[in-house]
């Protein structure tokens, strides 16, 4: 099973870009930052404001990821699926949504925050906004770096039921207690992969998942998507 | 294509065939498979007025608790849940895969913990029923969860197919569950989504979802670990597809553009013509726009031809992430015993509905069941089943 990484895309509390643009990687400490949507998009997207920081940072990544890969301007639905590793996901949405319950005795529940209550509502956001029909789920796994949401992608690619494939982990602090159990740096980290990139986009290398179950980047193992982030951009 | 073509003449020749060997689950219905599946025949329904919490201020006073589930210690309700899914099910091989799947996980610890009450915070991740159920059965390792909202059991079975058709896995235990909490009920009834009165999935009369609780266990092997194992199939996954609408977050797409598509996905993986389906297990929430949108996507894939359709959730509520897997679990006794169980709740048929669904339960001839979820975010999925055939 081989596919080519084609596009990588980043918020975190160092910095947020794209590989092509010359942006440096690294998960940092702190807040993550205050993401307007004009900094993304030319065209109005007015229910980004309602968002959470959640959905804003990974649709932003996501974002990031497909302007990358030359892959952001679209005519057409593309069967394109996302697979997302995240944590706590919606966590902070779901604290603000009970709060609204907790208020009034459930009179003052409130619809619009309850839409979002659910870890996989951003990439319905991210479907719609660049036009993508493939799958799309979200993973939980015990290492909040690890390679599921990779494997996952290159059977879909292997299986033929995606045409590419964008695989990462979101994440964002909590408050405590809930930060208690945390073991993930906030930020989202989004890679695009393709089984046959289009000539004019040079991938940044190519991704084997052996029968032994290895998953190799340019023939030698790979352990994580933090890893993966740095051998792609030393190339 | 001949219409009961199989896996091995489709253009995924190469891939594994996939069995499932063992499915439990508990619902409001029942605390196990036969029992639940007994009452769903015969028409019987757990939909019931809700007394786990206050539900005056909400649109529907309804919902499908399992009774006596009581939280211990401050853990959330998915541990006795969990303990009481796993008593009837034969020992699972310590080397599967485990892939679970759950929209909100212990929500009810969350609604503890912001109350002031003690409540394991742990529980609340939606990691835990992975860590829970790894840890209880012995098994290897922890594997990972999945949610797609309402689709989330629905695509972690077809993930779980995946991997086995790959080669990648020989067997894996997929493991669902979601509870009724106000924090959904609260939700769903500030959406407008829930019925008044039990839901009427497909009737003309719906007027929304009622929400029920449940968790299943399916256990999937390839072939030659099944016979190895010594393990006789309940039936096969042979084909799966997942789709997004790209349309709405939380309303379906009209036109069922992303069910269309999953379900053709899953006829193609099955290397099957929608001929050889005899009947449809349909997601039948008994909203307005749900129920309407599936009989869209139905009408498209099966042109002129009326095949049975049912839902289940007249009789278990609507399970949330754990809907698919229960509703699967459903399904293999369908496809065993030839019949379908009746739509509860249904009395008159919508007019997009007649000659599709059914107040009775129904004979069908045929060896292959479609399953399909849809779900918040705008997620399809499509599952067929296929009748287990002795080796």
């Amino acid at each position: 099973m081989i596919a080519s990484v084609t596009g990588i895309g980043w918020v975190t509390a160092t910095n947020m870009g794209c590989a092509r643009d010359g942006d440096e990687f690294a998960f940092g400490e702190g807040p993550l930052p205050n993401i307007e949507h004009e900094r993304l998009f030319e065209e109005p997207y007015p229910s980004f404001r309602r968002m959470g920081e959640y959905s804003k940072v990974g649709i932003a990544a996501i974002s990031f990821a497909l302007k990358d890969a030359e892959m952001d301007r679209w005519a057409h639905k593309r069967n394109i699926g996302v697979i997302v590793s995240t944590e706590y996901g919606c966590l902070g949405i779901d604290l603000n949504y009970y709060e609204t319950v907790m208020r009034e005795g459930g009179t003052g529940a409130s619809p619009a925050l309850f839409a979002y209550t659910l870890s996989n509502s951003f990439l319905g956001e991210a479907a719609i906004r660049f036009g993508i029909t493939g799958k799309a789920f979200v993973v939980n796994e015990p290492c909040p770096l690890g390679l599921t949401c990779l494997r996952l992608a290159l059977g879909s690619i292997a299986l033929g039921e995606c045409d590419q494939m964008i695989f990462g982990v979101n994440n964002v602090k909590h408050p405590p207690p809930f930060d208690a159990f945390s073991k993930a740096p906030p930020g989202a980290l989004f890679f695009l992969i393709e089984k046959s990139p289009s000539e004019g986009i040079a991938p940044y290398g190519e991704l084997r998942w052996k029968k032994s179950g290895v998953i190799e980047f340019e023939k030698s193992e790979l352990r994580d998507l933090s890893e993966l982030v740095g051998r792609c951009m030393a190339r | 294509m001949n219409s009961k073509q199989t896996n091995q003449n489709s253009e995924f020749h190469s891939i594994r065939e996939v069995q499932i060997t063992d499915a439990t689950m508990v619902t409001a219905l029942g605390d196990n498979l036969r029992d639940s599946w007994q009452r769903l025949l015969s028409g019987k329904t757990a939909v019931r007025r809700v007394t786990r919490f206050p539900v005056e201020n909400y649109s529907s006073k309804y919902a499908a608790c399992i009774a006596d589930l009581k939280r211990c210690d401050g853990g959330s309700m998915i541990r006795p849940l969990l303990d009481r899914l796993f008593t009837e099910m034969a020992p699972v091989p310590p080397d599967s895969l485990l892939i679970t799947a759950t929209a909100k996980a212990g929500i009810d610890n969350l609604e503890k913990s912001q109350s002031g009450k003690p409540a394991k915070i742990e529980d609340i991740s939606l990691s835990s029923i992975s860590r829970f159920v790894s840890r209880k059965l012995g098994l290897i390792e922890q594997g990972f969860n999945i949610s797609a909202a309402c689709a989330s059991s629905a695509i972690a079975l077809a993930q779980g197919a995946g991997l086995i058709a790959l080669g990648r896995a020989d067997v894996v235990l997929v493991c669902c569950i979601d509870l009724v909490a106000e924090f959904t009920f609260s939700g769903f009834s500030a959406l407008k989504a829930l019925s008044p009165v039990p839901c009427k999935p497909f009737d003309r009369d719906r007027q929304g979802l009622s929400l029920g609780e449940g968790a299943a266990a399916l256990l999937l092997m390839s072939r030659d670990r099944a016979k190895q194992e010594n393990r006789p199939p309940l039936g096969n996954v042979v084909g799966w597809g997942v789709a997004s609408d790209a349309t709405h977050i939380t309303a379906p797409d009209k036109e069922g553009c992303g069910l269309e598509q999953a379900i053709l996905s899953s006829l193609k993986r099955a290397g099957l013509a929608s001929e050889a389906v005899a009947a449809v297990s349909a997601h039948g929430t008994g909203t307005v726009y749900n129920d309407l949108m599936e009989l869209t996507a139905f009408r498209k894939v099966f042109g002129k031809r009326r095949i049975p359709v049912y839902s289940v959730k007249g009789a278990v509520g609507h399970c949330l992430g754990a809907a698919g897997g229960v509703e699967v679990a459903m399904a293999l006794q369908a496809l065993s015993s030839k019949e379908i169980p009746p739509t509860v709740g249904l009395t008159h048929p919508m007019s997009e509905a007649k000659g599709w669904v059914s107040r009775e339960p129904l004979s069908i001839s045929g060896d292959y069941l479609l399953t399909a979820n849809s779900g918040f975010g705008g997620i399809n999925a499509a599952l067929v089943l296929g009748k287990e055939q002795q080796a």
